[in-house]
């Protein structure tokens, strides 16, 4: 059994990065890269050569081609050796057009087109735009690179390669290029983020990415780590420069104050949560408020905020809407099963007949309306600390699941009742009470007990709908927003996770299946 | 003993009389004395039993002639009273009070001065035109490909990992990278619609072909050397009748609610389908005095997509030769 689970989700993983890499030719590829600066303020900000070299700034940024500058070509020649400081400063600034360069800077452009030709750049050369003479156009200085559009198979792959990271020692030295004085790991039983005499163990890290590695705290789940992070793709337009999961994760709201003691020993009311330190080059001498606070470049904190995640609201409104449906889809359900043809079984079908023909659109503003009247809250407030906000988003939630259960079980349920092993129990003697809980219903019920796990994996995705209808600050919206903000980041970010969620919800119904049905069985022969 | 012999014989009668040699007629002996029967005379038998059916097929006919007469003898233009500022959001009795009373007012006027009523029939014909077209191109490709792809074992090992992996391609994103890259038209909306959708049906088909396949009356068939295209059309396909109707009155209506779906998350066509009317009335929904410009369009999908889910399942009842008895 472990190994055939093994096996599918080995697989299902494998579908969903191709998933992934169907999702990554469609986004890349059939849509206009220009698309991407639709909702970019600092685009629209840019003119003439300074807009068409953001352009390929952006583009490097987000993995669509790869930007070589004049500039970057004369660092590599001063780390080769062949060039010193002093000369690049004389040969940096290159003319106005083609034929206004001075000699010996036409000479290193020269090289320069050489080395891009011969690496497959392609080299472009704006001519400055000028409104006189002597005055430039707005951004409309001359401009000197290549690019070299980057295959989708190398964007795949990096994707891919960079989806876990694990944190390391050697993080500062290799990726930041920062030397420091003793790099390690250090275990602690009294974490100096509680004054350093609480009991509380914490592995902290110095050259690593992250300060604390692990460390315990008051929230859920308590033990928390660092160590390893999840890198699902960095947002442009709907988070700029967060990862997706973080987007996802990160609590929203208001900040929560409270005594915090940084450091360098300086007590102060803060929302600065220090477990989430990260390195920033240079950062503690950069300004005051860091070297007051902080001993060493580990300053990038985030705040702790009053709300819930994105995920967590949604996790919150589907996780209570998929208990609704099994606590009332299943009794209203039986309850038709068992009146076929009456009055119950009838009014539940209209209802069933009303979910699923009506629009979804339609009877979640229906029940909006009605919820307004009885005077529920409609709009969904962060800051509110009433419950009852929770209402309607729920309810609205809960109607089609429950609809789908009732439909199903009262099928399955009838389908049972037909069935020779029941003619013959009752042929047996047993009552009719019987019957019902130990042989219908056990096997009724295997069908519905196959989505359990695709109903609470699901809640975590969110809905689309009811989440814009009551302007819940849910992760369902996530897609379509980012979808409407052309974020190709996040669009990736979030079709990975579902596709993997999808995946395992399928595999856990199916082993689920396997323990409550010992007729089911993966391992034997007899598959 | 004289009243038993008085049975058989009846009175001032001959045997002559009584019996006459019938010839053996190898032809005549082959016919089968069951009453005449015919599956789809059955299916509206069936169907027309209902009281309710009459009602709902009504209205159906009712909605879609109407939406397809009404705005071809009707002259509607959504931007006619644009300059005239006192016709905007008007309720219906203010509306009929400025205009005229005639029918074209009696759902008020909407945002740019534009008659409510006119507004959502012409939506109506574009919505049901797009679920009828999307449903007749993914049925057809589904339920031939789902027939092939339950037969054949070795197509469905393919099938499955490709049904694993489109299924897991999110449609929305599908079909806004579509609806992008093409134009934001009728035909586009289609081709998004149908490029994966008919995957689905298919899928569903595959099962249920499965389930069939291997009853013990094909086993016999097979055995007796029916080739499989016989099997097919004759042992299967009738099964399948009923089910095919059942999907399709899931189908036809979901067509429309996916549309008002994806027009009110900003993804859908540029024509003013119902769901595109729902869209841009939302705002029109909180504000005192204007609900009619929003919740006329989402009444009327609901009605349609009610009828033609109503009509449907009865229908796909009907047909399921069980019930003909």
């Amino acid at each position: 059994m472990g190994k055939y689970v093994l096996r599918r989700l080995f697989h299902g993983l494998i579908s969903a990065f191709v998933v992934v890499a169907i999702v990554m030719i469609m986004i890349y590829t059939l849509l206009d890269k220009q698309l991407i600066f639709a909702a970019d303020n600092v685009y629209k900000n840019y003119g003439n050569n300074e807009k068409v070299a953001y352009q390929y700034r952006k583009w490097e940024e987000y993995g669509y081609l790869d930007y070589f500058t004049y500039t970057d070509y004369l660092s590599l020649l001063i780390e080769k050796g062949e060039l010193t400081e002093d000369e690049k400063t004389k040969v940096a600034s290159i003319g106005k057009k083609p034929e206004n360069d001075k000699g010996e800077t036409a000479e290193y452009i020269e090289k320069y087109n050489e080395y891009c030709a011969a690496n497959g750049y392609e080299v472009v050369r704006l001519n400055a735009i000028m409104v006189s003479p002597k005055k430039y156009a707005n951004g409309g200085a001359q401009q000197l690179f290549a690019y070299k559009a980057l295959p989708i198979t190398h964007r795949l792959v990096s994707y891919v390669t960079h989806l876990i990271t694990v944190d390391n020692v050697h993080y500062v030295e290799r990726e930041i290029g920062d030397e420091l004085e003793n790099p390690g790991i250090k275990f602690t039983l009294h974490d100096p983020v509680y004054g350093g005499e609480k009991f509380a163990p914490a592995i902290i890290g110095n050259g690593t990415k992250h300060k604390y590695l692990l460390y315990v705290d008051g929230r859920f789940p308590f033990i928390h780590q660092n160590l390893v992070t999840l890198n699902l793709g960095q947002s442009y337009a709907v988070n700029q420069g967060v990862d997706v999961f973080e987007t996802m994760t990160k609590a929203q709201g208001s900040y929560v104050m409270s005594t915090t003691t940084f450091p360098t020993g300086l007590t102060e009311e803060s929302a600065d949560d220090l477990h989430t330190a990260v390195y920033v080059s240079g950062s503690m001498s950069a300004n005051n408020v860091n070297s007051d606070r902080f001993t060493d470049d580990y300053t990038s904190v985030t705040t702790v905020k009053s709300g819930k995640s994105k995920m967590g609201y949604s996790f919150t409104i589907g996780i209570i809407s998929v208990l609704l449906m099994y606590l009332i889809g299943i009794p209203l359900g039986i309850l038709m099963s068992r009146h076929k043809d009456k009055f119950v079984d009838k009014i539940g079908t209209a209802y069933i007949m009303f979910i699923t023909a009506v629009p979804s659109l339609a009877y979640i503003f229906l029940f909006k309306a009605i919820g307004g009247k009885l005077g529920f809250p409609t709009t969904f407030d962060i800051e509110s600390t009433s419950k009852m906000i929770y209402v309607l988003p729920i309810i609205s939630l809960a109607l089609r699941p429950i609809a789908d259960t009732m439909k199903w079980l009262r099928r399955y349920m009838i389908d049972q009742t037909n069935s020779d092993y029941v003619k013959f129990a009752r042929s047996g003697g047993l009552t009719e009470g019987e019957i019902f809980r130990k042989h219908i219903l056990k096997n009724a019920s295997i069908p519905i007990v196959h989505g359990i796990p695709a109903g609470i994996l699901g809640a975590l995705v969110g809905a689309i709908i009811t989440e814009r209808v009551y302007v819940v600050p849910g992760a369902g919206n996530l897609l379509t927003i980012a979808i409407n903000q052309y974020d190709n980041g996040v669009i990736v970010g979030v079709v990975l996770f579902y596709a993997v969620l999808s995946v395992v919800s399928i595999i856990a119904g199916d082993v689920l299946i396997a323990l409550v049905d010992p007729r089911i069985n993966y391992s034997g022969k007899a598959r | 003993m004289e009243n038993k012999d008085s049975l058989f014989t009846v009175e001032g009668m001959t045997d002559e009389e009584l019996f006459a040699r019938v010839d053996h007629n190898s032809l005549d002996s082959e016919k089968i004395t069951a009453p005449r029967y015919s599956y789809w005379r059955s299916v509206f038998r069936v169907f027309f039993r209902k009281k309710v059916n009459w009602i709902f097929l009504g209205i159906l006919a009712f909605v879609i002639l109407f939406a397809y007469i009404y705005p071809a003898v009707v002259e509607y233009d959504k931007f006619g009273n644009l300059m005239d500022s006192t016709a905007k959001h008007l309720k219906p009795a203010a509306a009929m009070k400025k205009f005229g009373y005639n029918i074209h007012w009696i759902l008020g006027a909407g945002a740019a001065g534009q008659s409510t009523f006119d507004a959502i029939w012409n939506g109506s014909r574009i919505s049901i035109s797009l679920a009828f077209i999307c449903a007749a191109i993914n049925m057809t490709i589904g339920v031939l490909v789902g027939a092939v792809w339950g037969f054949s074992k070795k197509l469905d090992l393919f099938m499955m990992e490709v049904y694993n992996i489109v299924g897991n391609v999110p449609s929305i994103l599908l079909i806004s990278v579509l609806v992008l890259i093409l134009s934001p038209s009728f035909w586009s909306m289609v081709f998004a619609l149908t490029i994966t959708g008919w995957l689905f049906i298919a899928y569903f088909i595959r099962t249920q072909v499965i389930i069939i396949r291997d009853r013990e009356y094909n086993l016999a068939s097979r055995c007796l050397g029916t080739p499989i295209t016989r099997i097919a059309t004759k042992n299967i396909l009738p099964f399948m009748t009923s089910v095919i109707v059942t999907l399709l009155a899931v189908e036809i209506p979901s067509y429309i609610s996916y549309e008002v779906f994806l027009a009110y998350i900003g993804m859908g066509m540029s024509d003013m389908s119902l769901g595109r009317l729902i869209y841009e009335a939302e705002s029109a929904m909180v504000t005192p005095g204007w609900q009619f410009e929003f919740w006329s369009p989402v009444v009327i999908a609901s009605i349609i997509t009610v009828a033609l889910y109503v009509t449907g399942q009865n229908l796909g009842d009907a047909s399921d030769p069980r019930t003909h008895m």
